[in-house]
């Protein structure tokens, strides 16, 4: 479902993020990918979503190449495909949880009701009902990344992405967040997550943990 | 903003004002007036001078005016009195109007109306004559007065009760109003009169046109000053919001990207936010200067623009809706803002949005 042929990834500033990287992602797979910081995972995962181009190699999803898509036609693939849930969260702090989690339907201009249900849907599947009229910056860090995984899921993506996303929380959180993987999981979603928190190693439900080390897949 | 739109607006609503009331002043000036001087002061003039003139050839008429202006100290408002002969022509329109004024009474507007009614003076007025006696001047009704000027302080009656009052002798008058034919002979007329009275101060419509103007580019010199900080100021924060977002403004833009949405709808976005700012922004500042200039009748702005400004001294604010001013303000304010705003947000939307976020 997901290609990654001899991909290589060099930032403005000459640092190497990826080394010619090959990586096949299967439907319904969740693959762990694990490695210290600047190894270079968080790179694969922003390759996968389109929010930046390889400087060499070709990132295939569902057959089309999406390093070579326009600007244009990169969002509308992100919107359909792509559920991103970031390390710091990446919310709006001003608007409410609701707001932040319709944000990506905006631009579909869809009716109200259609809005409400997918919302309530969301609110009610990652536990954050209660929150609905919050501000962001108000809530605490738990509900901040229940809120970033409900807007990652408000398009039923099929594939998600998590970059460090028990990185800001404490055990008990990170457990949680773990449950909600297992159930989208069990929704046959493609996961992808990258971490360096040794909870994630040993999970029965994960099918592969990939070591990224260097800019190269070990 | 809202501010300076505010303050451009209330400099142009009273810089307007004051063009229109000095234009519709000088429309009811005759197009000569021929004063008597004595050790350099205004004094009086003999009336029988008025056929004299009359023979001058391309003068049409000849009035000999009874004015003066007289101080109500209970308001410190001063009135200005005015005689008025039924037989004879005025250059002003709203004096010519006035056909019949009853005996030992007085036409007065609205502004003077108001200032005896505080002091209980309804039915008549008790004017101080110059030898400490009084004149009672019934109050005739209904209201007289075309500019503000007159609006504020008008009074008209007999030439006759007028003369009482002020002390004039039966063949005395305050000044000569020459009306001519034709406008391009004035300067000719205006000296052939100024040559046969040598001692007499002839002054033409044109040189007090030229009076006003000076005053009011004088006060104009205070607008552009007001007017260039207001733009310079403008600038700088049109300056500044093109120049770049900063960098929460940038990480709302990647966010917005990396889920979904493409450039168009990020400006779209911009644009709205744009214009619902901006839009708000002129309208309170219109709002803000409707009500500093014509309900608290511009505080400290007026004064700079109508200090020692004899010539308009009770000058107030006629309220008018000018859409030159609105649309020219408009035009400067709200797109130039809106495209301040979509301009730096196209740049970083057409960033890749990782490279946004990082």
């Amino acid at each position: 479902m997901i290609k990654l042929l001899d991909v290589s990834k060099l930032y403005e500033n000459d640092v190497t993020a990826l080394k010619n990287i090959n990586i096949d992602f299967k439907e319904g797979e969740l693959v762990v990918l694990k490695g210290v910081s600047g190894s270079g995972k968080s790179s694969i995962l922003s390759l996968i979503a389109g929010l930046s181009k390889p400087s060499s190699g070709e990132v295939i999803v569902d057959e089309k190449k999406i390093s070579k898509m326009a600007d244009h036609f990169i969002s509308v693939y992100r919107r359909e495909n792509i559920g991103f849930i970031f390390q710091k969260y990446n919310l709006i702090s001003t608007l409410s949880v609701a707001e932040n989690i319709l944000l990506p339907l905006v631009p579909l201009n869809l009716k109200k009701d259609e809005l409400e249900k997918r919302l309530s849907y969301v609110l009610k599947l990652f536990n954050i009902e209660s929150k609905r009229h919050t501000i962001v910056k108000n809530l605490s860090g738990g509900e901040q990344q229940r809120t970033a995984i409900a807007r990652a899921n408000i398009n039923s993506p099929k594939i998600i992405l998590a970059d460090e996303p028990t990185a800001n929380l404490d055990e008990k959180l990170s457990l949680e967040f773990i449950e909600m993987l297992r159930d989208l999981k069990s929704q046959n979603r493609t996961i992808i997550v990258a971490t360096h928190d040794p909870l994630f190693f040993n999970l029965e439900f994960v099918d592969r943990v990939l070591e990224v080390s260097n800019a190269e897949i070990l | 903003m809202s501010l300076l739109v505010s303050l451009l607006a209330s400099t142009l609503f009273i810089s307007n004002a004051m063009k229109t009331e000095y234009n519709s002043i000088l429309d009811s000036y005759p197009n000569i007036i021929i004063t008597n001087q004595k050790a350099m002061r205004d004094s009086t003039i003999d009336e029988n001078l008025v056929d004299r003139v009359l023979k001058i050839k391309g003068v049409t008429s000849v009035v000999a005016r009874v004015w003066g202006e007289y101080e109500f100290t209970q308001s410190e408002k001063k009135f200005m009195l005015i005689g008025r002969d039924e037989f004879e022509s005025y250059a002003s329109p709203t004096i010519n109007a006035i056909r019949s004024i009853e005996p030992d009474s007085m036409l007065i507007s609205v502004g003077v109306y108001e200032a005896l009614q505080k002091a209980y003076y309804r039915e008549y007025f008790n004017f101080i004559k110059s030898d400490g006696t009084l004149k009672k001047i019934t109050i005739q009704k209904g209201y007289i007065g075309s500019t503000i000027q007159e609006q504020e302080s008008l009074i008209v009656m007999s030439k006759e009760n007028l003369k009482e009052i002020f002390n004039y002798k039966e063949s005395e008058a305050t000044d000569l109003s020459v009306s001519v034919a034709n406008e391009n002979e004035v300067a000719f007329i205006a000296g052939k009169i100024k040559a046969l009275f040598p001692n007499m101060k002839v002054v033409v419509k044109n040189d007090l046109r030229v009076e006003y103007e000076n005053i009011y580019n004088l006060r104009s010199g205070f607008f552009l000053t007001i007017f260039i900080i207001t733009f310079f100021t403008f600038f700088i924060i049109i300056y500044d919001k093109v120049s770049g977002l900063n960098s929460e403004q940038k990480h709302e833009i990647g966010i917005l990207k990396a889920i979904g949405w493409r450039v168009g709808d990020v400006l779209n976005a911009k644009l709205y936010e744009g214009l619902i700012i901006s839009l708000f922004s002129y309208l309170v500042g219109i709002s803000m200067a409707f009500i500093f200039v014509y309900v608290l009748d511009a505080p400290l702005l007026k004064k700079i623009f109508l200090n020692n400004y004899d010539l308009m001294s009770d000058f107030s604010i006629n309220f008018s809706v000018d859409y030159e001013t609105l649309s020219l303000l408009f035009l400067l304010s709200v797109p130039i803002y809106i495209a301040a705003t979509i301009i730096p947000s196209w740049r970083v939307a057409t960033l890749e949005a990782d490279e946004v976020m990082r």
